[in-house]
């Protein structure tokens, strides 16, 4: 008997075309319209690298760009630091009570819609920054961990739960200690689920909009919230520019991963 | 990673910085503040002035009421600014410190939400009426029965902006009631004409200034300045003011209860009132200002523009939205609702 298949279904071939042009002729639209030469964004006027100097020579863009770098930075590198603690404590152990608690409570910003933490850390924030009169990057940054630390702890986990136990008993019965069979064997195992958390945690806080606008102090515009005061005066190709070159970064990003995983596959 | 510690430490320590002499947190909408004026002020001051955006008068509220932001300066629109003084948010300026106070134009000094202008310094004010491509459409454009009873030739082709309490006031003023009525009869329709104008309707959406210059949409429910910067572009579309009424609006900059910085605010708000700094504002984003004698540095496509100007025959047509009783609000937000759907 033949076997079921979904590819095999009237119509299968259509309908992912459509989905894949729904998908990406937008973005399409939006890397073209990024080499405009015309001061509008819906009229052509000749290949030009012009939003590309001005988005370049824009100082607001420029600092906002840092700003957007360094959050993410940061905010990756301690969702990854916390995160991987986390994921080896609820697979590699004997299941506990709670465990699902804490899966559950890592877990509760992906379920939660971005206003809910973004008003809740405006209020908290805001009584904090007043009572230390601290009013720097590291909300931001603490804010963006926050919501990242879910995305961080997804892959690794679920790369850890693929990874069967032979090679970490095997060193153990080998005389390695707890914390050499956890760096020589474990976290190099672990590395591309590390990365994948990372580099989803990099992306998702360059992108966050909202949680940015209520946190953010004076003077502390990311690329997200630049872009998203633009909007009533009307936007120019500058943001097509802006968001392309975004574009590129996460496709580089998600190619230096795609490569990575494959040659420790291997 | 040595140059990430020295560049967070160096972000992290811009704080402390801005708390120093010399700078200014400007809390503004965003693209709305004029370069050239902000590089004019430092120049004469000293002053660093940095710029932070908001897109809604709510956000703004929400966050500088919640606190601990460290803005000095917000630009609050007239609807907002008695709920900014109610809340205690914003300060009563000392008028000792502002000798330009004197230049607020007289029609815009008495304004019933701040008299005599104790709170605020005005920034910018418009209005919110028609624009149509008269290549399209040649009859008259002063009127709300462009978007409320489209004609033929613009079916399909009109926008309208996405502001809830500027449609709306249109909208029932056309109805002839005014804005934030609390008439049921008149409100129920209110609800049934734009429900019956929207199919004829393309959009509900920003960006006017291109798409009506491009000829992408050929009228709009839009905002003079927007419109004047597509009119410069595409001399096909004209600004039109609704002979039913029009709204008038203004936002004005207004000195933070918990400002660190007040005394380069009194110098920022002096500096504003004086008709040629005020006239770097206008000529940047293309609304006029509120100051007096600040016409004559205008540029010159501005001073007589048809879009800054409003024609002597309709100038008792404009009407400030008020801050609506929760009454009317209620309407408003059900209408605007379904209008959505």
């Amino acid at each position: 008997m033949k076997q079921f298949s979904v590819t095999a279904m009237p119509g299968f071939a259509f309908i992912a075309i459509l989905g894949f042009v729904l998908l990406y002729v937008p973005i399409l639209t939006l890397v073209t319209y990024s080499f405009n030469g015309a001061a509008t964004m819906t009229s052509w006027g000749g290949f030009s690298w012009r939003w590309y100097g001005a988005a370049w020579a824009n100082v607001d863009v420029q600092s906002a760009t840092i700003r957007s770098l360094v959050i993410a930075s940061w905010a990756t590198l301690i969702s990854v630091v916390l995160a991987t603690p986390v994921a080896l404590a609820t697979t590699r152990t004997a299941a506990f009570k709670g465990q699902s608690f804490i899966y559950l409570y890592t877990n509760q910003t992906l379920v939660v819609p971005e206003i809910v933490p973004a008003v809740a850390l405006l209020i908290f924030f805001a009584a904090l920054k007043t009572w230390t009169g601290y009013q720097g990057l590291a909300y931001l940054i603490a804010a963006h961990t926050m919501w990242c630390i879910p995305l961080a702890y997804l892959p690794i986990r679920a790369r850890l739960e693929g990874m069967d136990l032979s090679l970490e008993t095997a060193a153990a019965d080998l005389y390695a200690t707890r914390w050499q069979t956890l760096r020589h064997v474990t976290l190099p195992l672990l590395m591309p689920g590390i990365l994948a958390g990372a580099m989803l945690c990099f992306i998702t806080s360059l992108d966050t909009v909202v949680i940015t606008e209520f946190v953010k102090s004076a003077g502390q515009e990311t690329l997200a919230t630049y872009m998203l005061g633009q909007f009533r005066r009307g936007i120019t190709a500058e943001i097509n520019a802006i968001s392309t070159v975004l574009l590129m970064l996460t496709i580089v990003l998600l190619f230096a991963f795609f490569f990575l995983t494959r040659k420790r596959a291997a | 990673m040595k140059k990430m510690l020295i560049a967070t430490a160096m972000l992290l320590a811009t704080t402390a910085l801005a708390n120093a002499e010399g700078v200014l947190n400007l809390y503004n909408w965003g693209n709305y503040t004029s370069p050239e004026m902000l590089a004019k002020f430092e120049k004469e001051t000293g002053i660093k002035v940095t710029v932070t955006d908001y897109d809604s008068n709510d956000t703004a509220l929400a966050k500088i009421e919640a606190g601990g932001a460290g803005f000095d300066l917000v630009v609050p629109s007239a609807n907002f600014v008695k709920i900014w003084i109610e809340k205690g948010l914003i300060q009563e300026l000392d008028l000792s410190k502002l000798p330009n106070h004197k230049n607020i134009a007289p029609e815009w000094m008495n304004v019933d939400y701040d008299p005599g202008r104790k709170f605020t310094v005005p920034w910018q004010w418009g209005t919110t009426g028609m624009a149509v491509n008269q290549t399209v459409y040649a009859g008259d454009v002063n009127t709300s029965a462009i978007f409320m009873d489209p004609p033929e030739e613009l079916k399909g082709k009109i926008n309208v902006t996405p502001e809830m309490g500027d449609v709306l006031a249109l909208a029932t003023m056309y109805m002839g009631g005014e804005p934030c009525s609390e008439d049921a009869e008149l409100m129920k329709k209110v609800r049934d004409k734009l429900l019956e104008a929207k199919p004829s309707w393309m959009s509900m959406d920003y960006g006017m200034e291109d798409k009506m210059a491009t000829n992408d949409v050929m009228a709009s429910v839009y905002w003079n300045g927007a419109i004047l910067r597509a009119h410069l572009r595409n001399p096909d579309v004209k600004y039109g003011y609704p002979k039913e009424g029009f709204v008038v609006w203004m936002d004005q900059v207004a000195l933070l209860k918990d400002a660190k910085n007040v005394e380069e605010a009194y110098k920022f708000l002096d500096f504003i009132a004086l008709p040629e700094n005020a006239a770097m504002i206008s000529a940047f984003a293309r609304y006029a200002n509120g100051i007096a004698g600040s016409e004559a540095f205008m540029p010159d496509d501005m001073k007589t523009a048809v879009e800054v100007v409003i024609p002597q025959e309709f100038k008792d047509k404009g009407h400030f939205i008020p801050t609506c009783s929760p009454k009317a609000q209620e309407y408003i937000t059900a209408i605007w609702t379904a209008l959505q759907k």
